[in-house]
Parts: C-alpha cells; sequence; structure tokens
C-alpha cells in the first residue's frame, strides 16, 4: 500500500549511507543485530504505520477523547491499533532485554518512530508509557522495577509525566503540590495538576504517574521538589490489583489538535487517601528529570520531523496532480492545456523548500539519536565526551528548531493544496493543527532559547559547542576542493564562522555586563543555529550523493557534468533521481535559506534592545 | 500438526510495472518486493493451526532468487520455523506453473506434513495453477479458495468452507491435503519484533533444483507480455437538454459501442 509518511530512500540514504548504522553490530551490546536486520525492522514499521497507525488519523480527530464518570475512554480505533503495537513490541523498543525491551539501538527506533509519529495522538500513550518506565528502570529500587516495570513493558499498564501545575509551567520549580510523610515510608499526595497527557485512559487496566511534589518542610524552588510514583491502583505484594488510588479526573482539555490524546486535569488526594511512593531519592525530582530531558526533547522534536515529513509528502503528490493553469510557456494561450501545478515556480519553490527542510531535520534527528547510541557504546573517555558534548548542544536545536519549522513546513504544505488544504476533507490542516503542541510542551521553544544560550554554550567551558563546530568544520574540508561542491562548502564555512562569532559576540556581551543581549537574541540565535546545522547536514548528504551518482554515472558511461546526459539518467534510473534531488536540496538550501544567517547576525549585532525598552503600555493602548 | 506452505515473494502492488525491452517480462529493477498477500493468509492459517494443536512445525517452502530469502524471513518472523528455499536463478527464469510445482513437490516430498497451505493464486503472473498441479504431482486432494477451516482432533480429516460464485460450499477432505487460501481465511498477523529477531536464527535450507533430484521442463513459456491499452479520454455528450442528451447516449451505445 502507498504510503505519503515518509521517504523511505530518504530513511535509508541517512541510517545505511550517511551514518552507516550497520557498523554499531560491531558492538557487542548490538551484536545480535545486523543492517538486513535493521532493513527488515523498518520495512515492518512501515506496514504497520500505513495499514493500522495513519488510518486512525482522521476519525480519532473527528471523535475525540470523553470523560465519563471519572473514566477517559479514548477514540474507539485506537483499540485495535493499540493492541496490535504492543503485540508487535513497538512500546519497548529501545529498553533493554533485560527489562523486557527489544534492545534495539536509539538510531533505530527513532528511524521507527520515523514511521508512527505522524499519529502523535496515538503514539503519545504508549510514548508516555516508555518514558515513565524509563525513569522507574534508572531510579526505582529493585523491588518498585520489580512491581511495575514488566507489565508497562508489554504495554498492559500505562505510564504518564505529571509536572504542570497551574501556577508551575515553564517555571515547574513554582509547584505547590505537597507530598505528606507517612510512618510506613511512604508518602501521600495533595494537589492538582494539569494538561497531562494520557492522564487516564481505556487502552490499560492501570496506570503509573510519575508526579512532581514537594514534601511538607521543604525548601522552595527546584531544590526542594521530589519524584514520587502514584499508580491509579495500589498494586498489592501478591502483584494484584488493590484499591483505587484517591485522585480524581476532573477534567480534559478541548485543545486545537491532538483530539485523540486525552490532557487530563487531575485532583490528588481529594479526601487524603493518595497512595504515593518516593522515585530515586528525596528533593532529587529535578536532577532525574534533567537525566531524562535529552530523551524527551528529542522525542518531541520528532513530532516536528514527522509532520512536516507526512505534509511534505502530500503535498508532492498533490501538487503532479492538480491541473491548474497552464505551464509559464504557454501563460499568454487561454486553449493551452492545464498543467499540473508541480510545474509552477511558486509551487516548485515550495516544494524544495520543504524537501531540503524535511531531509535536513530528518538527519538531525538520526544523527542525535545516533549520538546516544554512540555515547552508549563508546569505552574511551575522550571519544565518549565527545559524543556527548554533540547531543548536549544539539538537543535544543532538535526540540525548538525542528518543531518551529516542522509547524511552517505543515503551513506551507497547506499553501500547495490551496483552498483544499483549508478544508476539513483533507488531512493538511489536521497536520498543522496536531504539530502546533510540540513548540509549547516539553519546555517551550522560549525556554529551549534560554537553555542553548544560557547554558548549552559554555557547557563544559564552551568545549561542547566547539565540538560541534569542529565536526561541521570537518565536513566542509572534506568537500573544500570537490569541483561540484566546493562553492556550497565555501558558502557553510562561511555560515559557520558567522555562528561561532555570533557565540563570541555573546560571551563578550555578558562579560560586559550587557546580558539582555544574548537573552533577548536567544530565539533569533537558536533559529540560525539550526539553519547552520541543517546547511553542514545538506552538504554533508550531498557529498555522499555525489560519491554515488558518479558511481552510477560511470556505470553507464555518462558523464556527469553533462546535463542532458544526467538528465536523461535520472527519468530512467531512480537510484540517479534521488541522488540528483539530494544535491538540488543542498544547493537550494545553501544558496537560498542559508543567507538569512547573516541577517540575524546583523540584527544581533546591532545592539538593538528595543524588546526591553518599550513600555508595556505602548504595546497597546 | 505439521504444515508446509508454499510461498512466493512478488512484486508490491503499488509498483509500477514496466515490460522488459525483450517484451518477454516485467522489469525487475528497482521494484520493491514483497511475501504474495494471498500467501500470507496461508503462513496465518498454517500457524492458526499450529497454536491450536499447540504442538507441531511450519515450514516455508519457496522457489525465488537471492531476494526471495526477505519474503521467507517474513514467514519466519511471523512464526514459521523453518524453510526450503530453492535458490536456482536459471530455473527461475523460465519457470511456469508445472515447472514450479514439480520443483515444489520434490522439496516438500521429504518433509512431515498434515496439510499444505498455498495461496489461491500469485499475484503478478495469477496463474492460479500450482496448488492443483502439486496435488497432482503429490497424490493428494486440493481444496481451492478455502475461507474456513476445520481440522479434526485426529488430524485425519478436515472440514473446509469453499468460496464459490454466489454463495459457500462446504467440503469434508482426508488429510494430508492441499489448501489453497482465499481472501476472508483469516487475518494475517505482522511480524512482531522479537520474531524478526529470532528470524535470523532459524534454518533456511537452501537448495538447487538439481540438489533436489529433478530435472523438470517447463511446458509453456511466455512469447510476449504487454500492459493494458491506456485508457482512452471520456466523451461529453452535447445536447440541449436531458431527453436531447439521452437520445444522443442511446445513440452512440448503439452505433459506437455497439451495446445495444
Ligand atoms: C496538550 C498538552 C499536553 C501536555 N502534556 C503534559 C504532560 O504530559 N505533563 C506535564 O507535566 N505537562 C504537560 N503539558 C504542559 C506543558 O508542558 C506546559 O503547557 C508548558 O510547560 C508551558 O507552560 P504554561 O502552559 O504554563 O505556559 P507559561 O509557562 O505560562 O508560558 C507562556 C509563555 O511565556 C513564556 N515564558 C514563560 N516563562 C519564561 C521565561 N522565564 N523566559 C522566557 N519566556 C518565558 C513561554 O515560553 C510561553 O511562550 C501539556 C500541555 C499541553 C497543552
Ligand atoms: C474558506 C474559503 C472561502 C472561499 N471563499 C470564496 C468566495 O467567496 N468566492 C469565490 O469565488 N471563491 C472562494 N474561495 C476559493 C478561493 O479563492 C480559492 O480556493 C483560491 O483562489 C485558490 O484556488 P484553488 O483552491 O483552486 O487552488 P489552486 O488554484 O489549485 O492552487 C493550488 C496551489 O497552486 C498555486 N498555483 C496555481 N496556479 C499557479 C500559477 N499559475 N503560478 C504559480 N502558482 C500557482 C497556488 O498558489 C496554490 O499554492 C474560498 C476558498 C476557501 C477555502
Amino acid at each position: 500500500m502507498a504510503s505519503f509518511i515518509l521517504d523511505e530512500r530518504d530513511q535509508r540514504f541517512i541510517l545505511n549511507e550517511l551514518l552507516e548504522v550497520g557498523k554499531l553490530c560491531e558492538h557487542p551490546t548490538y551484536a545480535d543485530f545486523s543492517e538486513d536486520m535493521f532493513n527488515m525492522i523498518l520495512e515492518e514499521a512501515q506496514k504497520f504505520a500505513t495499514e493500522e497507525i495513519f488510518p486512525t488519523l482522521t476519525d480519532s480527530d473527528k471523535e475525540g477523547c470523553s470523560l465519563e464518570d471519572g473514566q477517559v475512554h479514548v477514540p474507539k480505533s485506537f483499540h485495535r491499533c493499540y493492541k496490535l503495537y504492543c503485540e508487535g513490541g513497538w512500546n519497548a523498543m529501545s529498553h533493554p532485554p533485560e527489562v523486557g525491551g527489544q534492545g534495539l539501538p536509539i538510531v533505530i527506533s527513532t528511524a521507527a518512530r520515523d514511521w508512527f509519529m505522524h499519529n502523535f495522538a496515538f503514539t503519545s500513550y504508549p510514548g508516555l508509557t516508555e518514558g515513565a518506565a524509563h525513569l522507574i528502570e534508572v531510579f526505582g529500587t529493585e523491588e518498585q522495577k520489580k512491581k511495575y516495570l514488566p507489565k508497562m513493558m508489554t504495554g498492559e499498564w500505562g505510564g504518564t509525566m505529571a509536572l504542570t501545575e497551574p501556577n508551575a509551567g515553564s517555571d515547574v520549580g513554582n509547584l505547590s503540590t505537597k507530598a505528606i510523610r507517612q510512618p510506613d515510608g511512604t508518602f501521600k499526595l495533595q494537589g492538582t495538576k494539569i494538561f497531562i497527557t494520557a492522564g487516564d485512559h481505556d487502552l490499560v487496566e492501570n496506570i503509573i504517574h510519575p508526579v512532581l511534589a514537594r514534601i511538607e518542610g521543604d525548601p522552595p524552588g527546584t531544590k526542594g521538589i521530589s519524584l514520587f510514583i502514584v499508580p491509579k491502583y495500589i498494586v498489592n505484594d501478591d502483584g494484584t490489583l488493590g484499591r483505587r488510588n484517591d485522585y480524581e479526573i476532573a477534567k480534559i482539555e478541548e485543545k486545537m489538535g491532538i483530539h485523540g490524546s486525552a490532557t487530563c486535569l487531575i485532583n490528588f488526594g481529594d479526601n487524603n487517601e493518595c497512595y504515593a511512593e518516593l522515585l530515586g531519592e528525596e528533593k532529587q525530582g529535578m536532577k532525574i528529570m534533567f537525566q531524562m530531558m535529552n530523551e524527551a526533547r528529542i522525542g518531541v522534536g520528532m513530532q516536528g520531523l514527522t509532520s512536516a515529513s507526512i505534509a511534505y509528502m502530500h503535498a508532492l503528490q498533490y501538487a503532479k496532480e492538480r491541473l491548474q493553469g497552464s505551464s509559464i510557456e504557454h501563460f499568454k494561450d487561454p486553449t493551452a492545456p492545464r498543467t499540473p501545478i508541480i510545474n509552477h515556480p511558486d509551487v516548485r519553490r515550495m516544494l524544495l523548500w520543504m524537501k531540503s527542510y524535511v531531509e535536513a531535520m530528518r538527519a538531525l534527528m538520526y544523527f542525535a539519536a545516533y549520538c546516544v547510541d554512540k555515547e552508549r557504546i563508546t569505552n574511551a573517555e575522550v571519544e565518549r565526551e565527545k559524543w556527548h558534548g554533540f547531543l548536549e548542544v544539539l538537543t535544543p536545536i532538535c526540540k525548538a528548531f525542528c518543531t518551529d519549522i516542522g509547524f511552517r513546513v505543515c503551513e506551507t504544505a497547506i499553501q500547495v493544496y490551496g483552498g483544499y488544504g483549508y478544508c476539513s476533507d483533507y488531512p493538511m490542516e489536521q497536520f498543522l493543527r496536531d504539530e502546533k503542541i510540540a513548540s509549547i510542551y516539553e519546555g517551550t521553544n522560549g525556554i529551549q532559547a534560554l537553555d542553548l544560550v544560557g547554558r548549552k554554550l559554555g557547557l563544559n567551558k564552551g568545549a561542547y559547542f566547539m565540538g560541534l563546530i569542529g565536526e561541521m568544520n570537518s565536513v566542509v574540508d572534506r568537500y573544500k576542493d570537490n569541483p561540484h561542491l566546493k562553492d556550497l562548502a565555501h558558502d557553510v564555512q562561511a555560515g559557520i564562522n558567522t555562528l561561532a562569532d555570533v557565540s563570541m559576540f555573546f560571551a563578550t556581551s555578558a562579560k560586559s555586563g550587557k546580558f539582555l543581549i544574548p537573552i533577548s537574541n536567544a530565539y533569533p540565535f537558536l533559529m540560525m543555529m539550526g539553519n547552520v546545522v541543517s546547511a553542514w547536514l545538506l552538504l554533508w548528504e550531498a557529498g555522499i550523493a555525489t560519491e554515488k551518482l558518479d558511481t552510477i554515472c560511470s556505470g553507464k558511461g555518462i558523464d556527469p557534468s553533462d546535463h542532458a546526459a544526467l538528465s536523461g539518467l535520472v527519468k530512467e534510473n531512480k537510484d540517479a533521481a534521488f541522488y540528483s534531488g539530494k544535491l538540488a536540496s543542498a544547493r537550494y538550501f545553501i544558496k537560498n535559506v542559508l543567507p538569512e544567517v547573516d541577517a540575524t547576525a546583523k540584527a544581533i549585532k546591532s545592539e538593538d534592545l528595543t524588546v526591553m525598552e518599550i513600555a508595556e503600555e505602548s504595546f497597546a493602548v | 500438526m505439521n504444515t508446509v506452505v508454499c510461498m512466493k515473494q512478488v512484486p508490491d502492488t503499488e509498483t509500477l510495472i514496466k515490460i522488459n525491452p525483450e517484451g518477454t517480462g516485467i522489469v525487475t529493477e528497482g521494484i520493491k518486493w514483497v511475501m504474495c498477500p494471498y500467501d500470507e493468509y496461508a503462513v496465518e492459517e498454517a500457524l492458526q493451526q499450529k497454536e491450536k494443536f499447540k504442538a507441531g512445525k511450519v515450514t516455508i517452502v519457496s522457489l525465488g532468487p537471492d531476494r526471495a530469502i526477505e519474503a521467507i524471513r517474513t514467514g519466519l518472523a511471523m512464526g514459521a520455523d523453518t524453510a526450503v528455499h530453492i535458490n536456482d536463478a536459471a530455473f527461475y527464469e523460465k519457470a511456469d506453473p508445472y515447472a514450479t510445482a514439480a520443483a515444489l513437490a520434490a522439496a516438500v516430498k521429504d518433509l512431515e506434513y498434515d496439510a499444505i497451505f498455498c495461496g489461491k493464486q500469485a499475484i503478478d503472473d495469477d496463474s492460479g495453477q500450482v496448488p492443483a498441479i502439486l496435488g497432482e504431482l503429490l497424490g493428494l486432494p486440493v481444496v481451492t479458495l478455502v475461507v474456513k477451516l476445520e481440522v479434526s482432533e485426529d488430524k485425519t480429516k478436515a472440514v473446509a468452507t469453499r468460496e464459490v460464485e454466489g454463495g459457500h460450499a462446504v467440503v469434508e477432505v482426508s488429510l494430508p491435503a492441499i489448501f489453497s487460501a482465499q481472501k476472508g481465511l483469516n487475518e494475517p498477523r505482522y511480524a512482531s519484533l522479537p520474531g524478526i529477531m529470532k528470524a535470523k536464527k532459524k534454518p533456511v535450507d537452501v537448495k538447487t533444483v538439481s540438489d533436489l533430484g529433478v530435472s523438470v521442463e517447463p511446458m509453456t513459456a511466455i512469447k510476449e507480455m504487454s500492459l493494458p491499452p491506456a485508457r482512452q479520454a471520456g466523451k461529453i455528450l452535447e445536447g440541449e437538454d436531458a431527453v436531447e442528451k439521452a437520445k444522443a447516449l442511446a445513440k452512440a451505445l448503439h452505433e459506437e459501442a455497439k451495446l445495444i
């Protein structure tokens, strides 16, 4: 069955040709796998996504969730999908086999998710369970692991992540849910959490909530926060389910998108009987959360990528079929045949803009996941630190850049559909609505920008950031003398230099007391860095594509610089078409989008602080 | 219950088919290959029977070139136990339904089985002859277009529901027998991640046709293959009103289409 979820050739290219993930199997941790097996897993992921997950996208959006007598019901179609998803083992892809997971490299589970996550309302249920299980796996006692993990791994039980409160959104440290110490070492919880994804639902028989709260008497702010396990049904020692815990689902939110995902308001302990167990050590709640942050943020970044990908694939298909207007050569002739809109220059511009961003984001997300794997399997300290550093600096880019660009790609894809894109008979407007949340939760994009500029740039005395700059430079070096790529390599080098230069400018501003310059420019800087990172990855992709294209050409006795011969080849050879498309993405992006970096740098260096100077009264009268 | 499943790897149904320059087959480069959808029902049925009897072995037998191993692995990942891959490019190139069935029969001959499952037809060449010829060569009864199957406790006979024009026929057959699967027989499972990982370690016995000790000559050969003609543009009938248009339609149906 054809699916317009993603370009599988692009996926294989990034995994097998760019990152050469097969080599991960040389390490004992992944020795049970092989490149063939990875491919087979992704074939199956594609099949499952196309036949089961995608078909529930529209109906779950229309049906939404409901709350009846304190119990949340998910869209009907999710039940079958969830059952099959768990039977397939997709819900515990990357957990180690010791705890009942499949032990896949993160880069492969990320690639599988690339197929699934366009329907984020659905994947939020198993996704949140995975996150909660991971917390217990890393920080739980042996007893807690035995009690909770097995059923979470099979998907019989669900999980959540309960941080947010009405007065503690971006500022989690301000939370007021309190934990009251009990003589037996357990706690009783009291307080209200809002916006809790998958906070209740009928896909599972029990739900395990990791909840952030403050133990009575502990200090205010992030330092006084602890993490607790709050089960929906308290688990008896023999593993059976005991009493329903004392918390109530007071409402589910009406939202712009992800209607199939239940966003719950939870009141804990109205009757003073909300049982809670400490997870990890007291007052370490925020620290624990931070350790999970990279993974969770990369997960949300995937939502940006997958929405962009499905929107682009749909727009491309539509542009090939929709006849409107005549081609540019005949624009004055009203009797000329109508042409598919893919022939209009402005539509081609939109398509290529989307294509290059989607491919850059895919490379970025897979690269970040690959860093997690490399960090995990590398023994040499220095080498491991290198991968860890890439991951630290790239995480806010994965999260904020990919979710904001993802939204803009969805918007552009609607534009390609014209009036039909705006109407609900087509899925385009839903892609956009579903994607929007990704820039808000898991730390808003504004908070991500502060994390990048305020923390990540200076982390390890700036060595992590400089390590990434070095990595980008080494790709430029590889291609700077290549006749097909040297002008692109030159431009990317200039972009990298500008980025490094602005980061230095931030450092000097801060040193001379002008903190507001980096802080108020954090977001423009993040987006600028995202564009430089994209250019680096697209150049790298183009480099490999050039080599492969040359090989195909020489096999067929074609001179790759002979345009006519090459375009003939591209018409009949799929691989040649693909590689040539890679070159087009890189060239378009580097020549047409990357120059935006210079404008941002110029604006930042102007030291203009109008945003801080304008009086609140002057925003509107 | 021990079963054998005859399985073929075919181009994905979405493939844009091109005819090769000789006009004798399709261009096989750049195609995505999958397990034939009807064979998926066959594999599923074999697995369900094994699960019902809580014992036995499912063996996949497939004739095809190197790439066929991918579909074989899919079957193993679904849960089949072992496989025989008759990998003989020269033979495969010219094999017709008779030659295919003869090779399969030779491979199946030494296996232990209570039933053989096939798809009702391969969706690439659509000949639909293999199950019947296989039955002839092995001297086994054949029940085609099966949509429901019940095997007796002692595995000596089975009651199969077949699809017939406009309805169903229920037939009883003694085992071992060959069953060809029709859509509706069951819902094929997806290969699971643990299944995929186990599949790698399951044994696949690779054989050439001469290993099987048979020499068969195909009885038919493809002389020419062509794509269906491109669809003609539709015609809009002219006329002042509905009556005029109806007259024009009747005329066109009579004179041009010669339907009335
Ligand atoms: C559908 C949905 C699902 C959710 N799922 C979960 C979940 O499962 N678990 C959970 O715990 N939470 C969840 N949330 C909550 C989500 O994480 C918060 O909405 C988010 O952290 C932002 O908090 P807020 O809404 O209170 O916005 P606010 O914190 O009020 O922010 C409003 C605006 O101010 C900006 N801002 C705030 N503080 C600063 C600052 N210091 N510097 C610069 N800018 C700032 C923000 O960037 C934002 O643009 C979910 C929310 C939604 C809508
Ligand atoms: C909510 C809504 C209200 C509306 N109200 C009215 C109304 O009151 N009255 C009315 O008459 N119409 C109305 N419309 C129709 C609206 O004006 C059309 O949808 C619009 O003109 C675009 O046409 P289209 O949807 O057929 O898209 P298409 O023309 O198919 O365009 C699709 C894409 O191709 C691009 N494209 C097409 N041709 C070219 C070209 N030559 N060069 C470059 N790019 C090209 C477009 O820019 C667009 O991105 C409405 C539509 C909507 C959705």
